[in-house]
């Protein structure tokens, strides 16, 4: 279910953004950006050039963005709403909060411990020891998963932090506890 | 060699593997107890709305991978268990669509409108054992002219077609795809372009990655898993996402009719709707066999086939979309008579057909040793061929799902009923999370968690402009494959421009290349139906 009706020129947008983005690959980036041409002649050997399949796809893109070009009259296209890309833009600010607090969890973690204590402790060395391991994932899945079901049902409730903690632990069962060779975010980084 | 030797082999593969444990002296082996594992989670998620086969078989595969490893003794289990799933998953579809009026997979819609009625009418046990034996029906079929159908046309393909001829069969797969799938061939083609594209960064022969723009992030490419997870999980959990957020969610707890009367499935029931799943099933085998034709285009072509057939010789009875039975019977064979079918573009072209058929090609390229595609059935009489006795071991896995379709799915099906209840706003965040940490354990970097979203959102974004996200998936899986036949294609004539129309059945797959897409032009857009 939408809140806002789509423009009705969705297809119109998408067809010249499909045509631009098609010219933009076989003009410049695939021209530009390949070790070799479209072909490529060594000693008289005429062979395929890297540029060719990158812009035989643009080719592609441009053709069908032509194609959609022609229904551009069409009635009731779909396409995006400002209230899409809200939801977009929103969605993608809780991920990098949730991803940048998986990442640097477990080493400010450590971090505090070795400021306010005695220790000299290294989350490198750490991070496939337990409970070292699990901070950062923990603290960034749970926000994510919470959050997630918070903004869903409106309110932030006790049983969707419980249920966000639950389903950490039971990912951290599937994927780390049977597996020595699997690593969860972000240990594989840091 | 001969072929029987290899068809015992392929067998003997499965029952004779590795033991996972042994009852009375009796050795169980591990692939028999993958295949059931996978076939029960295949009907759990099936019967969850919200979940899809595909999904389930995603988040599986590094967990399947780190158990079993890279040995060629992994090949069986872990195929074994995506078939179980894919097999299941289909079944499992019909159970919140019969008892709550809720497709648990979108090819199980129109059991809605027969099955709801039924369980309405107090008939819903008679109406999911109904939709169980006409799927494992629709589905023993389809596997019998898997295994009859793609060695042969394999054979036939290695046979008669050379480099040139393959180069135009991947562009007349692709165009196809393109083509058919969604309401409109022109957002089919940018799809398929848009994953050509991706395919071709940070690849090619010279020692520039090209289209990599200097950065080292991109001038080792997508990985398949992260570009295929992105934009066919991801994009679908955003969307759903969204739209329960839309939706601020009702208290819409299903509720189940009481029940009564004889909910038992007879020999007359049985007469009375084989018919129907014979129409069906043969209706899904041909839509199935034919790559980018997904399994809810079967089930409507099958229900419409069954209602005509009905309306003009059964004016009497319980008529189609009212609680008939073999409105059931005639969806539930033609969708699930797709799975096996989607297998013959695979093993005998690897060109895969549809979202489960892209993730068991992931498998076989993850584990290595088998290399879906024509090579695969050479029935070398000297040595022995080992992809070939996978071939077969494989066809014996689906016969061994589908004995357990026929024996325990029934049971199971009613078991997992319970599953409808599950919420989805709390399903999807959590199925999010699976898919990220599924990501991440393969790529251990947070870079690989960023392009999956990246590639979510470009499938989230295809979803609201109404393109199908599976043209991307398919070409971004072939593209490599299509350019090196292509430039060995190219060098092998000598360098000729025009080496995809100078043989005559090279030019006849460009020819129907180009009639599809035209053809594809005239038919109703997506806003004009």
């Amino acid at each position: 279910m939408q809140p806002q009706k789509p423009a009705t020129r969705a297809n119109l947008y998408l067809a010249l953004g499909s045509i631009a983005l098609a010219l933009v690959v076989a003009l410049v980036w695939a021209r530009y950006d390949s070790g070799s041409g479209l072909i490529l002649k060594v000693r008289r050997q005429v062979s395929i050039g890297d540029a060719l399949a990158p812009t035989i796809a643009a080719a592609m893109i441009g053709l069908g963005g032509v194609m959609v070009l022609l229904q551009r009259h069409a009635a009731e296209q779909p396409g995006l709403s400002l209230a899409n890309l809200r939801f977009l833009t929103r969605f993608l600010v809780l991920c990098a909060v949730s991803f940048a607090l998986m990442r640097w969890t477990g080493p400010a973690v450590v971090a505090a411990i070795n400021l306010f204590g005695e220790g000299d402790l290294s989350y490198r060395l750490l991070r496939d020891t337990a409970p070292w391991k699990y901070i950062g994932f923990a603290a960034g899945g749970t926000l994510l998963i919470t959050v997630l079901i918070a903004d869903i049902e409106g309110r932030l409730t006790a049983r969707s932090v419980i249920i966000a903690v639950l389903a950490i632990a039971a990912l951290i069962a599937l994927y780390d506890l049977p597996f020595d060779d699997l690593q969860l975010p972000p240990n594989g980084d840091v | 060699m001969g072929v029987s030797d290899y068809i015992w082999m392929g067998i003997q593969a499965v029952f004779q593997g590795p033991e996972a444990f042994s009852i009375l002296g009796l050795s169980i082996s591990i692939t028999i107890v993958m295949v059931l594992a996978g076939f029960m989670l295949g009907i759990v998620v099936g019967a969850t709305p919200g979940l899809a086969g595909p999904m389930a078989m995603a988040i599986s595969l590094p967990i399947l991978i780190s158990a079993f490893g890279f040995s060629p003794d992994a090949l069986l289990p872990v195929m074994g268990f995506l078939i179980g799933v894919m097999k299941g998953a289909t079944v499992g579809g019909a159970v919140p669509a019969i008892l709550f009026n809720t497709p648990g997979t979108p090819d199980a819609y129109m059991t809605t409108l027969d099955g709801y009625p039924m369980t309405q009418a107090g008939q819903a046990r008679k109406a999911l054992k109904i939709a169980h034996f006409s799927s494992a029906s629709g589905d023993t079929f389809s596997d019998v002219v898997l295994i009859l159908c793609a060695p042969f046309l394999a054979v036939l393909v290695e046979r008669y077609l050379d480099l040139p001829e393959k180069t135009a069969l991947l562009i007349l797969s692709m165009a196809f795809i393109a083509s058919v799938i969604g309401g409109s061939v022109g957002k089919g083609i940018i799809s398929m372009g848009l994953g050509l594209l991706a395919a071709y960064i940070g690849t090619g022969e010279d020692f520039y990655p090209r289209l990599s723009m200097g950065t080292q992030s991109l001038a080792q490419g997508f990985p398949v898993a992260t570009a295929v997870l992105g934009v066919l999980v991801l994009g679908e959990v955003f969307k759903s996402l969204e739209d329960l957020w839309h939706h601020v969610r009702a208290d819409d707890r299903p509720t189940e009719p009481r029940q009564s009367g004889d909910q038992r499935l007879h020999w007359a029931d049985i007469r009375r709707i084989s018919p129907y799943i014979a129409r069906s099933a043969v209706i899904g085998t041909v839509i199935g066999a034919l790559p980018g034709i997904g399994s809810t285009l079967a089930a409507t072509l099958g229900y419409s086939a069954g209602a005509r057939r009905h309306a003009r010789k059964y004016p009497d009875r319980v008529k189609f979309g009212h609680g008939a039975p073999e409105g059931i019977a005639a969806t539930e064979a033609a969708n699930s008579s797709v799975s096996g079918a989607n297998l013959i573009p695979v093993l005998s072209l690897g060109i895969p057909g549809n979202a489960a058929a892209v993730f068991l090609i992931l498998a076989t390229e993850s584990i290595g040793g088998f290399n879906p595609g024509p090579s695969v059935f050479k029935f070398t009489r000297e040595a022995i061929n080992p992809e070939l006795v996978a071939a077969f071991g494989l066809f014996t896995t689906m016969m061994v799902a589908n004995a357990f379709n026929w024996t325990i799915g029934g049971a199971i099906m009613r078991a997992a009923g319970v599953m409808v209840r599950v919420p989805k706003h709390i399903l999807l965040p959590i199925v999010l999370m699976l898919t990220l940490t599924a990501i991440y354990v393969q790529e251990t970097r947070m870079q690989g968690i960023w392009f999956a979203i990246g590639f979510g959102v470009l499938g989230y974004l295809m979803r609201r402009v109404g393109m199908s996200p599976l043209p991307f998936v398919i070409a971004f899986i072939l593209g490599g494959k299509l350019e090196e036949t292509a430039r060995q294609a190219f060098a092998a004539t000598g360098g000729d421009a025009w080496f995809l129309f100078t043989s005559p059945m090279a030019a006849l797959f460009m020819g129907l290349a180009v009639l599809f897409v035209a053809f594809s032009l005239r038919r109703p857009t997506e806003a004009e139906k």
